[in-house]
Parts: structure tokens; sequence; C-alpha cells
């Protein structure tokens, strides 16, 4: 058990950021508060959600980064419906919708049309974020009522938001449906080896249509999270996000190539990147450093792991043939 | 007859009809695009995307994909800047040193990429946060504020762009032509460029038929940094100011011209003047679309469709099932006239 957790993806991950936490700690003790620490897990809260739906995506070899423009077109609606005054599950169950179309056309181009999915989402990216500009016209979506922004704030017991409970009671049940169930499991499998998938009856194409179906809804809940968390949404919301996410996911122990991973990686890995501006300020560095920081952690982080997991093949190779030849050796004599 | 054949069916032939086609729609709905010399100062801005997407598809060729270039524009802007205006660098000793800054980032990235085998859409994804990130710190080595970018630079700089062949072509669009005979010349002509290839067709054979594969990988990253900061200075040199955000939103256009322009993204087919032509594509069809009314936020838009059409058109194909709901109709034709 104690192996198995030592060898899991995650777990480069949450030493990390524990290492960062106690390492920071040290420097300035300000930071262990408890409520120092609530913030950060706190402000992660979209990127979380988005991070989970995009490591579905990524989990089945392909990839999204339409993640920036839906998340702002989802925002752009929520935003304007609730201002407007629409009742708020209408508000929400639209922005859930078009999450959901923009990832099945999204799925659509990827397994239909056979569009490789980074030139498919890089289009759909350029092409939602022209849509907020028609939708919105340019304009801020401001004046969002008092009552919806208030929903951000609400935490249980002080510590964690209503909101970041959710996220985590989303991630239990995603991992839940991936690790546990079989149609979860179809993912996984076909991100690990597509052909070996399909040669076992796994609808390849079905399973990376729902990814992207889902990575839609879910980027959708991160849209509506972000218009109560930030109160109003700018034409260029969200814009940036696909980058951070899948940056998130790559911290948090999923490889690129598929297959390998779980969305509690992708949670830390979010946790980690929204935490990093902060650890700047309480370092005493400027927040302008945050982007640099960010992309020397992932190389960091990705070139050690690689390193560490080619050494670990070959050791593995090694012994190997080290056990042939003395076997052969046992054999002759 | 076949050669004609063939010079049809080739994907370059494609573009160069689009290329008419948008001359014809767009000058019909408005003669101001046909004007030679406002159609070059338009594509002025453009300029830099098509010098960059010419060197990103060495390393697409390779099969990799290069994210950082944007950042690097704005990474070597700024730093020029920087060195002249604070450090008291002449001008061009300054744009030397930030051509070598994007050659040494690009270097970095793709050190990564070919010596310890992460794939290149992390790195490049690392490498963008990391130089625009140094961009901002650079920003923050200089006495003028931030916001409002570093100016004023002398007329040599500027003539850089300002100055025009026979009044009509601008020095940018000369010095692109040059790089598209270059790279052509590169990647087509020469051993090197035979290697490029067929590290992206099998990196393994190339490896057995003695060919140094991570070394070639590396020095394709190296010439997309090179051109993203010579596109940097050129972009300076034309708006008249540096900032550290240029260049940040080139990665849609960059990624589309050379997918357009018939590079695979896995790898190991494709071909410079495609790009170059997809570039100029694009590039015509902004600037018809600006001129034919539509406001500049929009123009992503078909920017996007054109990208995702032109791939499923491409790619649509290979699907058994589509390809037979397409032929059907034919095979029911043909059995129909059997009988």
């Amino acid at each position: 058990m104690l192996k198995k957790l030592l060898h899991s993806r995650e777990t480069t991950a949450i030493g990390f950021i524990l290492l960062m936490f106690l390492g920071v700690g040290a420097i300035n003790p300000a930071f262990l508060t408890a409520d120092n620490i609530w913030l950060c897990l706190n402000s992660s809260v979209v990127y979380t959600v988005a991070a989970v739906g995009i490591a579905l995506v990524i989990m089945t070899g392909e990839i999204d980064v339409s993640v920036g423009a839906t998340l702002g077109m989802t925002a752009a609606m929520c935003g304007t419906m609730i201002r407007d005054g629409e009742p708020w599950a209408w508000a929400i169950g639209a922005a859930m919708a078009a999450g959901l179309l923009i990832g099945m056309i999204n799925g659509f181009g990827v397994t239909v049309l056979r569009i490789p999915s980074i030139i498919m989402t890089l289009g759909m990216n350029g092409i939602v974020r022209g849509l907020i500009y028609v939708y919105t016209d340019g304009r801020w979506v401001e004046n969002i009522s008092f009552d919806f922004k208030i929903l951000a704030q609400g935490r249980l017991w002080g510590a964690f938001t209503y909101f970041y409970l959710g996220a985590l009671a989303l991630i239990a049940a995603v991992h839940l449906l991936l690790t546990k169930t079989r149609k979860g499991r179809y993912l996984g499998a076909v991100g690990d080896n597509a052909g070996g998938a399909m040669l076992l009856g796994i609808p390849v194409n079905g399973a990376k249509w729902v990814s992207f179906a889902l990575c839609g809804l879910l980027t959708a809940v991160g849209g509506v999270l972000y218009v109560s968390r930030v109160g109003f949404v700018t034409p260029i919301a969200g814009s940036g996000y696909e980058m951070k996410v899948i940056a998130a996911c790559v911290l948090g122990g999923i490889s690129l190539t598929g297959g390998v991973g779980s969305v509690i990686g992708a949670a830390v890995g979010a946790a980690i990147m929204a935490s990093i501006s902060r650890v700047l300020v309480f370092i005493g560095l400027s927040s302008t450093y945050d982007d640099t920081i960010t992309g020397i952690f992932l190389i960091v982080i990705v070139v050690s792991d690689a390193l560490i997991r080619r050494r670990a093949v070959e050791r593995a190779r090694r012994e190997r043939l080290t056990a042939k030849t003395q076997h052969a050796a046992e054999a002759k004599g | 007859m076949n050669k004609l054949k063939k010079v049809f069916v080739r994907w370059e032939s494609f573009l160069v009809v689009l290329i008419v086609l948008e001359m014809v729609i767009f000058g019909s709905i408005n003669a101001k695009f046909l004007n030679i010399t406002r159609l070059f100062n338009s594509l002025n801005q453009f300029i830099p995307i098509c010098i960059i997407s010419l060197f990103v598809t060495f390393v697409m060729i390779t099969g990799g994909i290069d994210i950082q270039a944007g950042s690097i524009v704005g990474l070597t802007s700024i730093a020029v800047a920087v060195l002249w205006n604070d450090a008291g660098l002449n001008i061009f000793v300054a744009s030397f040193i930030g051509i070598m800054a994007g050659m040494l980032c690009g270097a970095l990235s793709g050190f990564f990429i070919a010596y310890t085998g992460v794939q290149p859409m992390v790195v490049t994804l690392g490498g963008s946060f990391l130089y625009s990130g140094l961009a901002l710190a650079v920003t923050g080595l200089s006495s003028t504020e931030a916001y409002k970018g570093i100016s004023n630079f002398p007329e040599a700089f500027r003539a850089l762009s300002k100055s025009k062949l026979f009044d009509t072509v601008p020095t940018q669009f000369l010095i692109f032509l040059a790089l598209v005979v270059i790279s052509f010349i590169l990647l087509h002509r020469t051993n090197y460029g035979r290697r490029v290839f067929l590290c992206g067709v099998n990196c393994n054979a190339a490896e057995f038929s003695g060919i140094h594969s991570r070394g070639i990988v590396m020095s394709t990253y190296i010439l997309s940094g090179m051109s993203a900061s010579v596109a940097g200075i050129l972009l300076t040199a034309y708006l008249g100011t540096a900032k550290a955000d240029m260049g940040s939103e080139y990665t849609l256009p960059i990624i589309t011209a050379v997918v357009l322009g018939g590079t695979s993204n896995l790898g190991g087919s494709g071909g410079v003047i495609g790009t170059a032509l997809a570039a100029l594509t694009i590039g015509l069809l902004r600037i018809g679309l600006n001129l034919s009314g539509m406001a500049t936020q929009y123009l992503d838009i078909p920017v996007g469709v054109l990208l995702v059409a032109v791939v499923a058109f491409r790619f649509a194909g290979t699907n058994p099932r589509l390809k037979k709901l397409f032929s059907r109709p034919k095979r029911a034709a043909a059995v129909a006239k059997n009988k």
C-alpha cells in the first residue's frame, strides 16, 4: 500500500506543495496560518474545476486549449443573464449548455472530422473568443447582483468556501468514476493505448467525445464560479487560463501523452498554480515574477520527473538483463 | 500533362488560388484593398507572424510544437530597448544581443525537449511562462514605467521598417522574402533539411542511420527562437515602442499559418513555401475583412473557422465512415449502371 502510494504520480505534486508551504513558512511564519492556507486553496477553485475538466481530455491523449475562451464565454453568458434579472437557474443552465455545446463541437471535430485536437481547439479558442466580443459587444459585464457575488464568500466553519467544498466533492466523484466504474476506466485505457483499446472493443471515439463534452461542461461550471468570485466579466476574461490549467495538470503528474495521472493530481496542481502568486508576496518578491516562477517550476518538475523515470526504467532493464544472464549461466553450470 | 496535374494537386497551388480569390472578393467589396501601398502598410503588422511561422515549420516537421515564440518576441523587444535605453548600448549591438538571447531561449527549451524526452508542448508551455515572466522582470530594470513602454528609437533603427524599396515595398517585406528564400534552401536543398525531415518521420531510424537527431531537434528550436527575436526587433522598429507583452497573442496565428501551409502536426511532412503562402492568406483575410467593415476583435472568428475548415477538409478523408458516407452515392450509381 505504502509502496503503491510512493509510486503514484500525485505523490510528487503533493510532496511539492507541502515542501513549498513549509519552505515559505520557514521564511515567513505568517504564511503558515490556517487562514492563509484556506485562502490559497479557496482561491484555486476556478482553476481546480477547469483542471479536472481538461484532465479528462488529457487522460485520453488529446488536448483542449479552448478552455480559456469557453470559460470567458460561459462567464459572460452567466453574468449577463444574472445582471438582466433572469432566474439564476436559467443563467447557470444556459452557461452549462453553452460549455457542453462547445465541448461537443470540439469532440465532433476531433473524432468525426479527425482534426488533430490541438488544432481543433486552438481554432475553437479563436472562434469562441471572437463570439464573446459579439455577445458582450466588447463591453464589461458589470453590476451583477450582490446576492450572487456573496455566494463565493460563504464558508463552512470559517475554513473552506462552499465552492471549494463543492469542487472537492466533484473531484472525488470524478476520481471514483474514473477508477471504479467500467466506462470511466475507458478514458485512461484509450489514452494509454488507443489501438489496444479499440481491439478490446472499447468505443475509442465515443470515449474521446465524452471527455471533450465533459471538459466543456466542467469549464462552464468554472465560468459560473468565476462570475461569482470575480464579480465582473471582461471580454478577455479567462484568456491564458488554458495554459495555466494545462500547466496545473502537468504539475499534478498527468502526462500529456495520455493514460497517466489522476484528477486528484490535477487539483493539487491547480492549488500550486493558484498559490504561487501568494507565495511570492510572502517571501517579499514582486508578483510580477509570477510567470517566471511558474515557468521554472513547470520545467524543473517535468524534467526531473522524466529523468527519474528514465533512470528507473534503465535500472529495471539492467536488473532484468543480469537476472537473465545469471539464469543462463546457472543452467549451463 | 501529368506534371501539370501534379502542380494543381499540390497544396500550395490551392493556397495561391485562395489568395487570388481573396484579392478578387475583397477588391470588389472595397477598392482600397487593391491599393498596393496601403496593402503593404497593413501587412506590416502581420510580417512578424509570417517570419516566425517560417521557422516554427521546422519545429513542426520534427514532430514538435512551439508555443513559446510569442513570448520570445516580447522578451527580445523589451531586452533590446532596455539595453539601448538604460545600458547605453548602440541600438544595433543591442539588437544583436537580443537575437542571441532569443537563440539562447530556444536552445534552452530545445535542450530539454531533445535530451530529456519531455513532450515539446509541455516544455514550450513552461518556456512561454518563463520568457514572458522574464520580459516583465527586464521591464522592471528600466527607469521607464512599464505601461508606457520604451520609445524614441534612433532614426537608423526605425528605418528597418520605415524605408521602402521603390517607395512601395517596405523593408520588412523584403526581409520576409529573404528569409523565405533562406529557409527554403535550408529545409529543401541542404543535408540539414533532409535530416530535419527524417527526424520527423522516424527519430529512431534517423538515430540509427548516424544522424545526430537530438542535435537536429534542438537546432530547430534555436532557429525558431532566433526568428522570434528577429520578428520582435522588426515589430519594435515598426511600432516605435517596446513592451513586454508584445506578441503574446501570436500563438494562434502562428500555428494556424504552419498547419494551413500543409505541415503535418505529427511531423515528417510540410514545407516553408506553404507556410509563407498560408501566412499571407491569413494576413490578407484579416486586412480584407477589416476593410470590409468587420471590427478587429471579431477577426479571430474567421481565422479560427478557416483553420478548422481547412484541416477538416484535409483530415476528414482519414475517417473510414465519413469516406463511405460520401462515396456511397457514387458506388450505388456505378452498381446501377452495371446492371
